[in-house]
């Protein structure tokens, strides 16, 4: 199956989190007159690790969004088949009709990535920007990332990407659809 | 006669005002990104932007005071109300003969900003909005190599060969105060091949990504600059071609003596970096094809002209000047001017800190702009009487910010207060409106038109880039720039003769050979292309007094200033008993400091997307000594003032310095007073209470102090 995906370069993601507001924007997840701190959705999100005691410190910042699984445990979860793997892209998309609310993706997703609009009773998630790569433009987050950490392809030809710069792949990162890298 | 689409304009979350292009739908912005014909990026900031623009928050109507100052309590007036209170003072203060008493406070978008002009044609002073980050930079740039360096921006990272070096010295480009394609530059050169260094007392993003972290002490970059010329001189690894060719004459030689006792050794005691660093960092230099340096917090000290000074004397002895890689050195884009051009005031003759008390302390300083830090000293000096304010935040970014308020309450005998007027203008809620008399609805950078042309600026320098409106402004909210134009209008109107701000940036821009029109039909942006290196060859001259490089600043000799000083500012060396800590006041890239409108973005005070939270980072081995734990609240006290405030270990900091992010604290406004979070500078001394640390020939200090921390 083909499998789209994004490569987050951790050499590269210093961690500003322009991504996650971009997104934000696109998806309309947000209500900018009234949403307060704290209260709003987000498909992507900023992880670090900062590693050594003073003055011997390295540190590692990288994204997370939905990993467009391979064996996809929220779709397993559900039990309306709200949530399915696109044949054409891999990526895994939820079905805003169906979904009943119940909450039992969220609780299954390892990564947990998954929103909940209170509201309108359904989750949602990263959907790797489907509107916008089926017309074969890149992710917004991969569009807007400051520092160029990220890039979008097939997960295969990324994976040669990587190979030809030099880059290792984060084994226990990557064990679905969105790969982690860093110089070997 | 707003279109769909994605329309290029001009970000203004931050100072760095990079070109981006705006997605608008049915009248409403939905999106933002870079401009691909700029440097196709924005950052967390510009993508929040849309945030700002909406908030319920916003400021629609003039007001105008009702209470006391400081009570928060307004009425909506109407434009012509607000105009005419404006119109009625500046026109008594210029009767009674005191029109320089009126100082307006704002980042001017463009040397010949609008309001400036404004401020001018009514004979009184502009102060930068912010106090003067890189005055010290500026003047020791100005009396070394004749020019204005590119500002904040010294190095072009995008012409940075294989194996130069990127040295950050107290600076945070990945902050994005620079062109947000800062970022992606410095790390694609170092994909390159290029080192980047970075010294700083907290291990940042910066330190992250660095080749090497060099831990120093706060304010040490001169001692640490001069300990390495120190050794690329006595050990003959400067450029002696380039010294030959363009110092002046006899400058070498004193510096040869100059520098004899400031050894890696004898350095390195000062800045705590090891001699073995100092001297590795002067090997590294000695063998790179290139090296720059980018410095801000230290730019901001009471040594910041001694530091300024060492930063020009490395750049010069290892040849990087206007190189790739190196120092780039400024192009001015002949904008043409608006005639007739009023004249500027004279600063020597009548600046508000001269005609003061302390006026002799001041005679060397001459920076053209005035101190902002000044203000309360000159409310209470009875000096400063009319006071405006747009796009900067005094009453909580002004050093011993609490001096500024109470100076803007003070009364005289007759219980009128002693600033008779104070005008902001603002997007949204600041802390600087509730001491108001007058609260102006400025717009946001998607409502408005704006020339930014800044020659020295952090784009690059000498282009020209269109901020335009690409929606309806909200409510009554009027650019401060169409404001002071009509006030000029009614006012000097043989000084504003044209119709309005877009004919003012058509006049401009006539200089190059554009207009406003063009430069929509051609993405926002104007730049004549590359800015070319090495000016200085084909000129034949540097713009000094004696067309050289001037290392040594004679007209300083008699006050012992003609070298720099490699010791730690005043305002660090003093009370270290009392005050054991330093406290290094920090930025990140989610708040534009302390500008209300990205204060108030609740995207940028997001925990997800921004930053929600300001504790006092400790390093363990410190609070282990104070017996303090991770979350505990602590006082942490200066001699002029204290806050309360919970503490974090981390080992991202050195021992003996305590660290906070600069421009919390707000009072007002719903989003940016979540939490009880302090501001820096309730901790930092009011500048005019502590004259004799301030760099009074062009540095500034402020933001720094020694604290001390107890439960
Ligand atoms: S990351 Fe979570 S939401 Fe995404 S496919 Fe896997 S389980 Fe589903
Ligand atoms: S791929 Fe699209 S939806 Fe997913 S995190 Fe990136 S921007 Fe958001
Ligand atoms: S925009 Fe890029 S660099 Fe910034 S947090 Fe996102 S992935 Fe990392």
């Amino acid at each position: 199956m083909r499998q789209l995906s994004i490569m987050v370069d951790l050499d590269r993601c210093i961690g500003c989190k322009t991504c996650i507001v971009a997104c934000r924007n696109h998806h309309n997840i947000i209500d900018h007159e009234n949403d307060q701190p704290g209260a709003m959705a987000n498909y992507i999100r900023v992880e670090s690790k900062l590693e050594g005691t003073y003055p011997e410190l390295r540190e590692d910042s990288w994204v997370v969004m939905c990993q467009h699984c391979k064996k996809v445990p929220c779709a397993k979860a559900c039990e309306y088949d709200a949530i399915t793997k696109d044949p054409q892209t891999g990526i895994v998309l939820i079905d805003q009709e169906k979904c009943t609310g119940c909450g039992e993706c969220i609780e299954k997703c390892p990564y947990n990535v998954i929103q909940f609009n209170k509201e309108d009773n359904y989750a949602h998630k990263c959907n790797l920007c489907y509107d916008r790569v089926i017309h074969g433009l890149t992710p917004v987050c991969v569009d807007v990332c400051l520092t160029d950490a990220l890039s979008f392809g097939e997960k295969e030809i990324l994976l040669m990407q990587a190979e030809a710069r030099g880059k290792k792949m984060i084994k226990k990162m990557s064990t679905q659809s969105i790969i982690y890298v860093k110089n070997a | 006669m707003y279109e769909d689409g994605w329309i290029p304009t001009i970000c203004y979350q931050c100072k760095a005002e990079c070109a981006i292009l705006a997605r608008v739908e049915n009248g409403v912005v939905k999106e933002v990104k870079g401009n691909p014909q700029g440097r196709d990026k924005a950052c967390v900031k510009g993508m929040a932007g849309i945030t700002s623009l909406y908030s319920s928050e916003r400021l629609k109507f003039p007001m105008k005071r009702v209470g006391e100052r400081g009570s928060g309590k307004f009425e909506r007036i109407s434009w012509e109300e607000a105009m005419g209170i404006m119109e009625k003072k500046l026109t008594e203060l210029h009767e009674r003969g005191e029109a320089h008493k009126f100082t307006y406070s704002m980042f001017p978008h463009s040397v010949t900003d609008p309001k400036w002009r404004f401020v001018n044609a009514a004979g009184g002073f502009i102060s930068t909005g912010l106090p003067h980050c890189d005055s010290g930079k500026i003047m020791a740039m100005m009396h070394t190599f004749g020019c204005f360096p590119n500002h904040h921006i010294a190095p072009m990272y995008h012409t940075v060969p294989k194996g130069g070096l990127m040295i950050l010295s107290g600076r945070h480009p990945f902050g994005c105060l620079d062109d947000a394609a800062v970022p992606k530059y410095i790390l694609d050169a170092k994909e390159r091949g290029a080192k980047l260094i970075v010294i700083d007392p907290i291990f940042r993003p910066e330190a992250a990504k660095a080749d090497w972290w060099i831990p120093i002490k706060p304010g040490g970059d001169a001692s640490l600059f001069l300990g390495v010329c120190h050794y690329l001189l006595t050990n003959d690894l400067y450029d002696k071609e380039f010294c030959d060719k363009w110092v002046r004459e006899g400058d070498m030689d004193n510096l040869m003596a100059y520098i004899q006792d400031k050894t890696p050794e004898a350095m390195s005691k000062i800045c705590d970096v090891p001699a073995a660093d100092i001297i590795k960092l002067a090997k590294m230099a000695a063998e790179a094809p290139s090296a720059c340096i980018d410095a801000f917090k230290s730019i901001m000290y009471g040594n910041a002209m001694d530091w300024g000074h060492a930063w020009c004397l490395f750049l010069v002895i290892t040849g990087n000047l206007d190189n790739p890689g190196g120092q780039p050195l400024p192009e001015i884009a002949p904008m043409a001017p608006v005639e007739p051009v009023p004249p500027a005031p004279d600063v020597t003759e009548l600046g508000y800190h001269r005609s003061g008390n302390n006026r002799e302390k001041f005679d060397n300083y001459n920076f053209f702009l005035q101190p902002t830090w000044y203000a309360a000293q000159a409310i209470k000096d009875g000096t400063l009487k009319v006071f405006f304010a747009s796009e900067c935040n005094p009453a909580l970014s002004e050093m011993g910010s609490g001096e500024w308020r109470k100076a803007v309450t003070m009364k005289d005998d007759n219980d009128d207060y002693m600033l008779e007027l104070l005008v902001v203008t603002e997007i949204m809620p600041s802390e600087t409106m509730k001491w108001a008399d007058l609260v102006l609805p400025d717009q946001t950078n998607f409502e408005r038109w704006e020339l930014l042309y800044m020659p020295w600026w952090y784009n690059f320098g000498h282009c020209a880039a269109l901020c335009q409106p690409v929606v309806e402004p909200i409510g009554e909210a009027r650019h401060a720039n169409r404001v002071f134009i009509e006030l000029g209008q009614r006012m000097f109107p043989e000084y504003f003769a044209f119709k309005d701000d877009v004919e003012y940036y058509d006049i401009e821009l006539s200089g190059v050979d554009m207009s406003v029109k063009e430069l929509q039909e051609n993405g926002g942006i104007w730049s004549p292309g590359a800015v070319g290196f090495r000016k200085y060859e084909d000129k034949g001259k540097f713009d000094t007094p004696s067309g050289k490089i001037e290392l040594e600043w004679q007209m300083y000799k008699d006050i012992g200033q003609d070298w720099p000083s490699p010791e730690l500012p005043q305002e660090y060396r003093r009370g270290e008993k009392d005050f054991p800590f330093i406290l290094v006041n920090f930025r990140t890239i989610f708040l534009n400091n302390t500008g209300a409108w990205s204060q108030n973005n609740a995207q940028l005070r997001d925990p997800v997307s921004g930053l929600d939270a300001n504790p006092c980072l400790l390093n363990p081995i410190d609070a282990k000594k104070l017996g303090v734990a991770d979350g505990d609240t602590v006082t942490m006290e200066s001699s002029t003032g204290s806050v309360e405030i919970p503490v974090m270990l981390t080992e991202r900091i050195i021992p003996g310095c305590a660290g906070i992010i600069h421009g919390f604290g707000q009072t007002v406004g719903k989003v940016a007073s979540r939490g009880s979070w302090v501001n820096d500078n309730e901790l930092i001394a009011d500048a005019g209470s502590t004259l004799d640390e301030q760099d009074l020939r062009g540095g500034e200090a402020h933001v720094s102090t020694r604290v001390k921390i107890y439960k």
